[in-house]
């Protein structure tokens, strides 16, 4: 799962995380509120520049599992204040799904400060979602 | 720099993972070597070694087999709109408007059957009467499948490092194509080698009204509205199988067939598919030809036709009117003339036998070449196989005859080899034997379905060993029917042999395994009980 972030993340995301290097960007996106990523610059800016983690998912209107994921997504991250979620159409984004090779819909991918923590794909149970999120919004100990 | 390597040091699979610092195959060195072999690189003359005209069954397969092999791709697809202003995503014909949503809406139909079936077998279904379909709900689910393939062919075509390009594409010379973008900006490529699979669209006679008003198999799949009472014009399989489900799912229909249905088929098989649909409620007006449609003040269509036997001229109003009456390549707009290809047909197709065109360096595949099956495995087993003659070295050269197909009307008709009038007329009807039979599927028996129209035979050599020239039947799953006995045509199966086979109890498959009637001897092809 991971080796294929890093070889996804080896040169597109390196251009993004110099950008992150090169310049600090506050976030300046209301608490709570959904992030819906329009393009690379909104990706760098809200999502690896985010103070927060940030939990991304990949979602297309045409997908029926996203269509159950997103929205239970948004209603289990929404009231939390130390965790964002982030929109990724792929019809939209397609620089995003290429460069972390996205080959099915929905996928899920957990970022913290600006690296890739986790990753799934498909419609998980409850169960999965539910300790993602809880491991990203800090509830486990170390962060290794 | 640093980033990258810190998340390489904090990856947890990173002493297992194979992405890690292992280069990437070089793909080149499998190419064969032979003038054609060069990589565009090396020879710096061209920016590609294949630009593909024509993102379709065809154009991908070739593509992605060109690139296994090494070579530099790029694809060209454009959907024109249709007069109706429809139109689609990569991924050609089949995957937009053909194949794959008539499937879906054949499967929508034969569900439709199956729940009024089910109460027969104990099911207990409320409101029977009530049962009806949504139309906007089955459209939105085949488009969304359709969307679905459309990003997972985009998605793959980047992956193999495909260059897509959105565009309309024509000839400036040999080399050269340029490709007209939506917003009309253009962008020119140069390329080794090309290949012209632009495939075809719908024919509309030249009557009134055909345009402004009808709409054909590019439109049907995703109507905005309910299509109602439809004509259909054109009893070719694409006419039939819209006829078919349309009327299936409860939108009463109208056939206008020209000549005779399935023209081309074995016309046996074609008139028991035509009775099958008469049956169900199918109207079919034979020997018509449309002469107008006009548009009435109700928004609803009046459209006239002419029986040329009887000169007799009937009108009625409904409330679409689809036009089948064929598909024409899309040749004309590629400028050939620019490229110097010269072998089209009277009908605008590519006559190429073996994919090459009368330049070298210029093939073409799939619905726009002339004489061969317009079907989407014919089209992307020939790209794939261009494709290694091309740039793999391969000898190996498409084999056009024995292909298996089935026409998807309600009940289905799956056929492979030749047709009984072909073998007749190609080796004399004393030298051919047909087996033939009708059957009673085991689950029609409760819901009473009919069963006049379950039939099958097998055409053959007279002389031994009886080799079959060819399969054809009429039933439920058609096509999974006759896929394996494809492979054994091409094995090269006679009568003995298919005798020989023990079949598979209770399945409708096996009765080919129980032909023993022919035709010749004059017995009677209907079956006294099953399991005898």
């Amino acid at each position: 799962m991971c080796s294929a972030m890093c070889q996804g993340l080896k040169s597109p995301v390196r251009r993004l995380a110099n950008l992150r290097r090169a310049k600090h960007i506050s976030t300046s996106i209301v608490h709570n509120e959904t992030i819906l990523v329009k393009n690379n610059d909104d990706f760098v800016n809200k999502v690896m520049n985010n103070d927060k983690p940030v939990i991304v998912n990949f979602h297309a209107e045409w997908c029926e599992p996203c269509k159950i994921l997103t929205p239970k997504l948004k209603e289990l991250i929404e009231p939390l204040n130390n965790l964002d979620l982030a929109i990724v159409d792929v019809e939209e984004n397609a620089d995003l799904v290429h460069t972390f090779e996205v080959k099915a819909v929905p996928a899920v991918i957990a970022v913290k400060n600006g690296l890739i923590v986790d990753k799934f794909i498909g419609l998980v149970d409850a169960d999965m979602i539910n300790s993602l999120i809880d491991r990203m919004s800090g509830k486990k100990k170390d962060e290794a | 720099m640093s980033i990258a390597m810190n998340f390489m040091e904090l990856c947890p699979h990173k002493s297992t993972c194979s992405r890690f610092g292992k280069p990437r195959p070089n793909l080149r060195l499998h190419s064969v070597a032979g003038e054609m072999m060069k990589p565009a690189g090396e020879d710096g003359a061209y920016d590609y070694d294949l630009a593909v005209i024509g993102g379709g069954s065809g154009g991908l397969a070739c593509a992605k087999e060109a690139v296994n092999q090494g070579a530099r791709v790029a694809v060209l697809d454009y959907v024109t709109p249709s007069p109706q202003g429809t139109k689609w995503g990569l991924g050609g014909t089949c995957v937009n408007v053909g194949c794959i949503p008539k499937k879906l809406m054949h499967q929508a139909a034969l569900l439709g059957e199956s729940i009024h079936e089910a109460v027969a077998y104990g099911w207990q279904v409320p409101a029977l009467d009530q049962i009806k379909i949504n139309w906007a709900a089955l459209t939105e689910s085949v488009q969304n499948h359709i969307k679905s393939v459309n990003w997972v062919t985009r998605v793959d075509l980047r992956d193999k490092k495909i260059d897509y390009i959105n565009g309309l594409g024509e000839f400036k010379d040999p080399h050269t194509i340029i490709a007209t973008m939506k917003n009309g900006s253009k962008k020119e490529l140069t390329a080794k080698n090309i290949l012209i699979a632009v495939g075809g669209r719908p024919h509309y006679p030249d009557i009134p009204g055909a345009i402004e008003y009808c709409i054909s198999s590019d439109d049907i799949f995703s109507l905005g509205h309910p299509p109602g009472k439809t004509l259909v014009v054109g009893a070719g399989y694409i006419g039939l199988e819209c006829a078919g489900f349309l009327n299936s799912l409860g939108f009463p229909a109208t056939v206008l067939i020209r000549s005779v249905p399935l023209r081309g088929f074995d016309q046996q098989m074609a008139q028991m598919v035509t009775n099958e649909m008469e049956s169900k409620g199918v109207k079919l007006q034979h020997k018509c030809v449309p002469l107008s449609v006009e548009k009435l003040e109700t928004g609803q269509l009046k459209a006239k036709w002419l029986n040329t036997e009887t000169q007799e001229q009937s009108e009625d109003v409904f409330d679409t009117v689809l036009i089948a009456t064929g598909r024409y390549a899309l040749t004309k707009q590629l400028n050939l003339d620019a490229a110097g290809v010269n072998c089209l047909s009277e009908s605008g197709k590519v006559i190429a036998e073996t994919e090459q065109t009368n330049v070298p360096h210029i093939y073409a595949v799939g619905d726009v070449l002339e004489g061969r099956p317009e079907l989407t495995p014919v089209a992307i087993h020939a790209g794939r196989l261009l494709a290694r003659r091309l740039f793999g070295g391969s000898t190996q050269l498409m084999d056009y005859d024995n292909v298996a197909t089935t026409v998807f009307t309600p009940l289905e008709y799956g056929c492979v080899g030749l047709s009984e009038e072909t073998a007749v007329q190609r080796h004399g009807a004393d030298n051919i034997e047909v087996y033939h039979a009708y059957y009673k599927p085991t689950e029609f028996f409760i819901p009473q379905r009919n069963i006049r129209n379950c039939y099958l035979k097998a055409v053959a050599r007279r002389e031994q060993p009886q080799r079959v020239l060819g399969l054809h039947f009429v039933g439920p799953v058609a096509g999974e029917v006759i896929q394996g006995f494809a492979a054994a045509i091409k094995c090269g199966i006679t009568m003995e042999q298919l005798m020989n086979t023990v079949g598979i109890h209770p399945t409708v498959a096996e009765e080919f395994t129980r032909l023993n009637i022919t035709k010749r001897s004059g017995k009677d092809p209907n079956p006294a009980s099953c399991c005898s």
